[in-house]
């Protein structure tokens, strides 16, 4: 930060990427692209592939087919790869005799990275008090602020966290919110994954929504809730069979949701309602789903997908 | 490749397992100079006798070669094998990720932490050694005009040992493994395979890492891997530096084979 050139955002772009272990696909031509300037929240199920698209963009992983690049090229081969992309991957990577201050020390020359800058990020991650300490006997959100101090050493371009709230209470969390505005803002690029939404509709501006290793959803966040509100009408009943008749040969897109409640794709209250009139259908309720980022995390990531027209799926 | 050497200098400065293998090199080679003392002795009421003979004379000059001989490949199966252990290996490839660079800095670093373990050999021979030598009534001149004949070797044979425990590290990523293979396979399997190759086949399998290691040091190569006897065959070794050669293949091989299996895998 002081005494650095200014940061730069750099692109990040996902192409087709695919990665099997064994028979089992992890990820499966995945494919989306990351602005800078704006914080990126890549969200999806436990077991979505995330973690595993992360360490492929990072190289940690090779990838079966596809392309994963930060401005433009492959991580291995930037020139400085710790003074362009910092990465928080997981809070158990250090050796618990190693001080915190030695730790950075370390990950400092590893970068080409002067040493002075292992007090710098510590000042920044408010860890300073605690650089003699060994990192064996820090708390888990110690581990995790020191995990993101390694990230910082090189003043980065690209920001990437793979769950960094891990742990951090929720005085870290707020902290952690305020940071990553605060370097978007810089202009940086910032991709963060993770599964707490209600947290996450705070502090990003875009989302990558994957499930199963596919691509589900991405744009800002704005576009995917305004879209999401259109679509889906949920639809309590006690004539969901007789409903599922009538919206397929009206061919509406549905799913079943459970033995009395339908959801009703792509239709508005005032194109529903006079249907289910006109077809006599009793209503229990019918409501408008709310357009929050968890409603249309469970819609994209359920399992259940969407179906054809009329094609209870 | 600068960058990487450092951080991996600075990595084992500040990992207790090395600072073990260092600080055992102490007592071990305080031991073995009492051991030669003693085996110098043993006559006229003599419980421990200067070294007196040429070979006793190099023997204590390179003391340290007793030791070094299992804590040189332990160091170097230490060097790899503890990324693995306390999950360190993904920010070492975050910061480093040409994972080829990462693997040549963990060479230069464990053979530079072999030499640092023969100098300290060196220095306990000086500091302890010599005085009790010339305490017994021996020359220190005797011994330390055999600096020729015993450092160079007992220096490249610290370096092979830390490759060999290095490459093996490599191959297997588990500490228990690496040194049950590297120490356990050559002062236990080695002599059984060394005796039975010479008994049933009539094959002197002189390029094992323990009778390699003794053909490269010399005359101090009884101090270190049981003697260098290997089963207790005593057919003629190899020659020096078929010696070095043969050893350098142990280090290099399976540093070779790891590096494209294990450790260009995922690291997930």
């Amino acid at each position: 930060m002081s005494g650095s050139p200014a940061p730069r955002g750099l692109p990040i772009e996902i192409s087709g990427l695919t990665k099997h272990f064994g028979s089992v696909v992890a990820v499966d031509d995945l494919g989306f692209s990351v602005e800078p300037g704006r914080v990126t929240g890549f969200l999806g199920p436990n077991g979505s592939g995330k973690t595993t698209t992360l360490r492929m963009l990072l190289g940690l992983v090779a990838p079966n087919a596809g392309r994963a690049t930060v401005g433009g090229q492959l991580y291995r081969e930037l020139p400085h790869p710790s003074g362009t992309v910092g990465a928080v991957l997981e809070a158990t990577s250090f050796h618990p005799s190693r001080r915190a201050r030695t730790h950075l020390r370390m990950v400092a020359r590893a970068g080409g990275h002067d040493e002075v800058r292992a007090d710098v990020v510590l000042d920044l991650v408010g860890l300073t008090a605690d650089a003699k300490r060994k990192v064996g006997g820090f708390s888990m959100g110690m581990r995790q602020r020191l995990e993101l101090a390694s990230a910082m050493i090189g003043d980065p371009d690209v920001l990437i966290l793979d769950e960094p709230s891990n742990g951090l209470d929720p005085q870290g969390i707020a902290w952690l919110r305020d940071f990553m505005r605060y370097l978007a803002g810089e202009g940086r690029t910032i991709l963060v994954s993770s599964h707490l939404l209600a947290e996450m509709a705070q502090t990003i501006d875009d989302a990558v929504i994957i499930s199963r290793g596919k691509l589900k959803a991405q744009g800002s966040l704005e576009s995917i809730t305004a879209g999401m509100a259109q679509l889906t009408m949920h639809v309590r009943t006690p004539e969901a069979d007789r409903l599922g008749n009538v919206l397929a040969s009206a061919n509406i897109r549905f799913r079943r949701l459970a033995h009395d409640l339908v959801a009703v794709d792509g239709v508005t209250p005032e194109q529903l309602g006079p249907l289910l009139a006109s077809n006599q259908i009793v209503l229990y309720e019918l409501t408008a789903q709310g357009a929050d980022l968890e409603s249309i995390f469970l819609e994209l990531t359920s399992g259940l997908g969407f179906g054809a027209p009329g094609e209870p799926s | 490749m600068i960058n990487a050497v450092r951080a991996e200098s600075l990595k084992m400065r500040t990992m207790p397992g090395i600072w073990v293998c260092f600080g055992l090199a102490l007592p071990l080679t305080v031991l073995f100079i009492l051991i030669l003392f003693a085996r110098a002795g043993g006559f006229a009421g003599h419980t421990f006798y200067f070294a007196h003979t040429l070979n006793q004379q190099r023997l204590l000059l390179g003391a340290g070669f007793f030791g070094i001989t299992f804590l040189a490949p332990v160091a170097g199966v230490v060097c790899i094998t503890s990324e693995y252990r306390q999950k360190t290996i993904t920010n070492t490839l975050l910061y480093t990720p040409v994972r080829s660079r990462v693997l040549g800095a963990k060479t230069i670093v464990t053979s530079y932490w072999a030499v640092l373990m023969a100098l300290l050999s060196l220095v306990i021979v000086l500091a302890v050694g010599l005085p009790w030598n010339a305490a017994l009534g021996g020359s220190a001149t005797s011994v330390t005009d055999q600096a020729g004949a015993v450092i160079p070797g007992l220096v490249v044979a610290s370096i092979l040992l830390g490759l060999f425990g290095l490459g093996f590290g490599v191959l297997v990523k588990n500490q228990v493994a690496g040194i049950l293979i590297t120490i356990g396979g050559t002062f236990i399997l080695e002599p059984i395979l060394v005796a039975v190759a010479h008994s049933v086949f009539h094959y002197n399998l002189n390029w094992l890492p323990s009778r390699a290691v003794v053909a490269l040091v010399g005359a101090i190569g009884s101090t270190g891997f049981g003697g260098g006897g290997g089963g207790g065959v005593n057919e003629p070794l190899l020659t020096w530096w078929q010696g070095g050669l043969a050893m350098l293949g142990w280090g290099l091989i399976p540093l070779t084979i790891g590096y494209f299996t294990t450790f260009r895998r995922d690291v997930t």
